[in-house]
C-alpha cells in the first residue's frame, strides 16, 4: 500500500499537467466562492450571506465544489490514459507489479485526490462559516456537516466512473470526450424512462449526492424564516425545489455504483492484454 | 539442471491470426537462450505472454518451476520491444519507480546508470533522450535489483555501432556472471556470438531448438556453380544426395544429407556431365541455418 502510494506520488507530482490542473482547480473553487460572496440581491428578503452561514454552508460549498469534481475526474483520466499511451502499465507489470496492483494504485490516487478536495472544502467551510455566521453554537456549526462526507463519496464516485472510462478506452482524449459526452447522453436516455426510474441512473445518483441547495430557502433573510430555520415561504409548493430520492438511499446506491465501477476496473485490467 | 522457464504448448491469437502456435521449450539456469525468427514470427508475443502482459489462448508456462508470481517477476529483468518510461520524469526518477517496484535499494540506480553509460544524464528527462540512449536506459532498468534472469527483446534496436558493442558487452558480462539470459533478436551474428542455445520460430511455430553448436554441425553446405545451372539444379533435386538446395546470389547452396560429403557431390556432378565452375565447402553459420529453416 505504502509502496503503491509512493509510486503514484512520483508519477503524479512530477507531472507538470497534474500540478497545473490541481492549482487551477484550487483557484477556480476559491474564485467562485469569493465572487458569489460579493453578489448582492436587490430582492427584499434575500441575501447571499445566508448561503455562507452555518449550517447552510455545509450544503452550499460541497455543491459548488461538486462542479469541479468533473475537473478532478479529467485529471484522473489523464493520469490513467498516460499509463496506456506511454505503455508504462505494461512496464510496471514487467518490473513486478501485478495487474491488481495497477488498479490498487489508481484507487489510492482517487482516494488521495478525494481527501485533498474534501480538506479543501472543509477548510473553506470553516473559514467562510466563521466569517459570515452570526451565531456560533456548536450544534448549529456541525448541523448538516455530514454533507461534506457525502461530497467526499461523490468525488470518489465521479473518479471511479472516470477510471472505468479510462480503462475501457485506454486513450486520454477519447476517454475525456466520452466521459463528458456521457452527461448529456445519460440525460437523453433518462427521458425514455418513467420519472421513477430516471432517478436511479448512475450519473443522476452521483450528482444528486450534492443536490442543488435550496438556495431560495437558504438565502431567505431571518424575518422570512421560522424559528426552526426553515423558510416560511413554501418553495416546494411553488415547484421550485428538486424532487430526488432521500439522501440516505442515494448514498447507498452511489456506493453500489462505486463498487460496480471498481469491480469493472479489476475485470478490465485482468481480462485484457496490456 | 534447474529449470528457469518452461513453456508448454503456448498459443496466442490476435483475432483470427494465430501469432503463436503450440510453442514448447525449456530454458535452464545459466543458459544464454536465443529466440530467432523473422518479423512476425511470434518472438515478442511469446515473451510478452510469459511475462504476463499478454494473456495466452492456450498452453501454460512456469517460471522457476512454479506459476508466475509477483516474487518470480522480481527475479527477472525484462526489456520488451520499445523502452517504456515516463517521458516527463528524469532517468533517476524513472529508475526509482523500477527500484521501488522491485524492492531494490536506491544504490542500484546509480550502479545501473553507470553500467549503461548514462550516469551523466541521470537528471535528464527520459523524453529528451535519443533512441539509442532510451535503449540503454532500458538496459539500466533491466539490471535494477540484480535479477537472476534477463529477458531481452531486440536489445540492440536503434543503437549505433558503439552502443551495439556496449550492450553486447553488458549481455556477455551478465552471462559470465552465470545469469540466465533469454535474448530475442533478428541479428543472427549477435545471437551466434552470445547464445549457448537457440529456438527458431517461424509463423508462430517452433521449427528448431537446441544448442547452437548442435544446430550448426548437423549438415554440410556446399556452394557450387556451373554453366548449366538450371539442369544442375534439376539433377540435384532428383538425387538422394541433397537434403536442400537454395540459391545464394549467383550460386547454389547444397545442403548434403549427413551420409554424403563433398566428394560424393563432385562425383555425382561429373557422372552426369556437369563441370562445376565453383565448389566451396562452407562452414555453416547460424544465418545459413536460419535462412534454410525459415525459407
Amino acid at each position: 500500500m505504502k509502496k503503491l502510494f509512493s509510486l503514484e506520488k512520483i508519477k503524479a507530482l512530477s507531472y507538470p499537467a497534474f500540478k497545473t490542473l490541481m492549482i487551477i482547480h484550487f483557484l477556480l473553487f476559491f474564485l467562485v466562492i469569493l465572487v458569489v460572496s460579493r453578489v448582492h440581491f436587490s430582492v427584499p428578503g434575500f441575501s447571499i450571506k445566508g448561503l455562507y452561514q452555518f449550517p447552510n454552508i455545509w450544503g452550499f460549498f460541497p455543491w459548488v465544489a461538486s462542479w469541479f469534481n468533473i475537473f478532478l475526474t479529467i485529471v484522473l483520466i489523464t493520469l490513467v490514459g498516460n499509463e496506456f499511451s506511454y505503455r508504462t502499465f505494461r512496464q510496471n507489470v514487467i518490473d513486478g507489479l501485478s495487474r491488481n496492483d495497477l488498479v490498487h494504485s489508481k484507487l489510492i490516487l482517487i482516494f488521495t485526490i478525494a481527501i485533498y478536495t474534501f480538506l479543501m472544502v472543509l477548510i473553506a467551510v470553516i473559514a467562510f462559516g466563521l466569517i459570515y455566521s452570526n451565531e456560533f453554537s456548536f450544534d448549529l456549526m456541525i448541523d448538516k456537516s455530514y454533507l461534506i462526507l457525502i461530497y467526499f463519496i461523490q468525488a470518489i464516485g465521479y473518479m471511479t466512473l472516470g477510471l472505468f472510462f479510462a480503462l475501457i478506452f485506454r486513450n486520454t482524449a477519447l476517454s475525456i470526450i466520452l466521459f463528458l459526452v456521457y452527461f448529456p447522453v445519460e440525460g437523453i436516455i433518462r427521458l425514455f424512462f418513467k420519472a421513477e426510474a430516471r432517478r436511479y441512473f448512475p450519473l443522476k445518483i452521483i450528482s444528486n449526492l450534492t443536490p442543488r441547495p435550496e438556495v431560495l430557502t437558504m438565502a431567505s433573510e431571518k424575518e422570512y424564516t421560522t424559528a426552526s430555520g426553515t423558510s416560511s415561504l413554501d418553495f416546494s409548493e411553488m415547484g421550485l425545489l428538486p424532487e430526488n430520492l432521500p439522501l440516505g438511499i442515494t448514498v447507498i446506491l452511489a456506493a453500489g455504483y462505486i463498487g460496480f465501477f471498481i469491480g469493472m476496473a479489476y475485470l478490465l485490467m485482468n481480462k485484457r492484454s496490456l | 539442471m534447474e529449470k528457469v522457464l518452461q513453456i508448454n504448448n503456448l498459443s496466442k491469437n490476435y483475432g483470427s491470426l494465430q501469432a503463436v502456435r503450440n510453442v514448447s521449450f525449456t530454458v535452464n539456469k545459466g543458459e544464454v537462450y536465443g529466440i530467432l525468427g523473422p518479423n512476425g514470427s511470434g518472438k515478442t508475443t511469446t515473451l510478452a505472454v510469459v511475462l504476463g502482459i499478454l494473456n495466452a489462448n492456450g498452453g501454460s508456462y512456469q517460471w522457476f518451476n512454479e506459476p508466475f508470481t509477483k516474487m518470480a517477476r522480481r527475479r527477472i529483468g525484462s526489456l520488451i520491444e520499445t523502452p517504456n518510461f515516463y517521458p516527463y520524469l528524469s532517468l533517476w526518477e524513472n529508475l526509482k519507480i523500477v527500484a521501488k517496484i522491485k524492492d531494490a535499494p536506491e544504490d542500484d540506480i546509480n550502479n545501473a546508470l553507470g553500467i549503461a553509460n548514462l550516469l551523466k544524464r541521470k537528471h535528464t528527462n527520459f523524453g529528451h533522450l535519443s533512441l539509442g540512449m532510451k535503449q540503454r536506459m532500458s538496459m539500466a532498468a533491466v539490471l535494477i535489483g540484480n535479477p537472476e534472469v534477463l529477458v531481452l527483446d531486440e536489445p540492440t534496436n536503434g543503437l549505433d555501432p558503439e552502443g551495439f558493442a556496449e550492450v553486447r558487452n553488458i549481455i556477455q558480462s551478465q552471462a559470465n556472471e552465470g545469469k540466465t539470459i533469454i535474448l530475442a533478436s533478428h541479428i543472427l551474428d549477435e545471437v551466434e556470438k552470445v547464445c549457448s542455445h537457440v529456438a527458431i520460430l517461424k509463423s508462430g511455430e517452433l521449427i528448431a531448438n537446441g544448442r547452437v553448436g548442435e544446430l550448426l554441425s548437423a549438415e554440410e553446405t556446399v556452394i557450387i556453380n556451373s554453366d548449366k545451372k538450371e539442369e544442375l539444379l534439376k539433377m540435384l533435386k532428383e538425387s538422394k544426395l541433397a537434403k536442400d538446395i537454395y540459391p545464394v546470389e549467383q550460386d547454389l547452396a547444397v545442403v548434403l544429407n549427413s551420409e554424403y560429403n563433398v566428394s560424393d557431390l563432385n562425383k555425382l556432378c561429373v557422372e552426369n556431365g556437369f563441370i562445376l565452375t565453383k565448389i566451396l565447402v562452407k562452414k555453416q553459420s547460424l544465418e545459413d541455418q536460419f535462412l534454410q529453416l525459415v525459407k
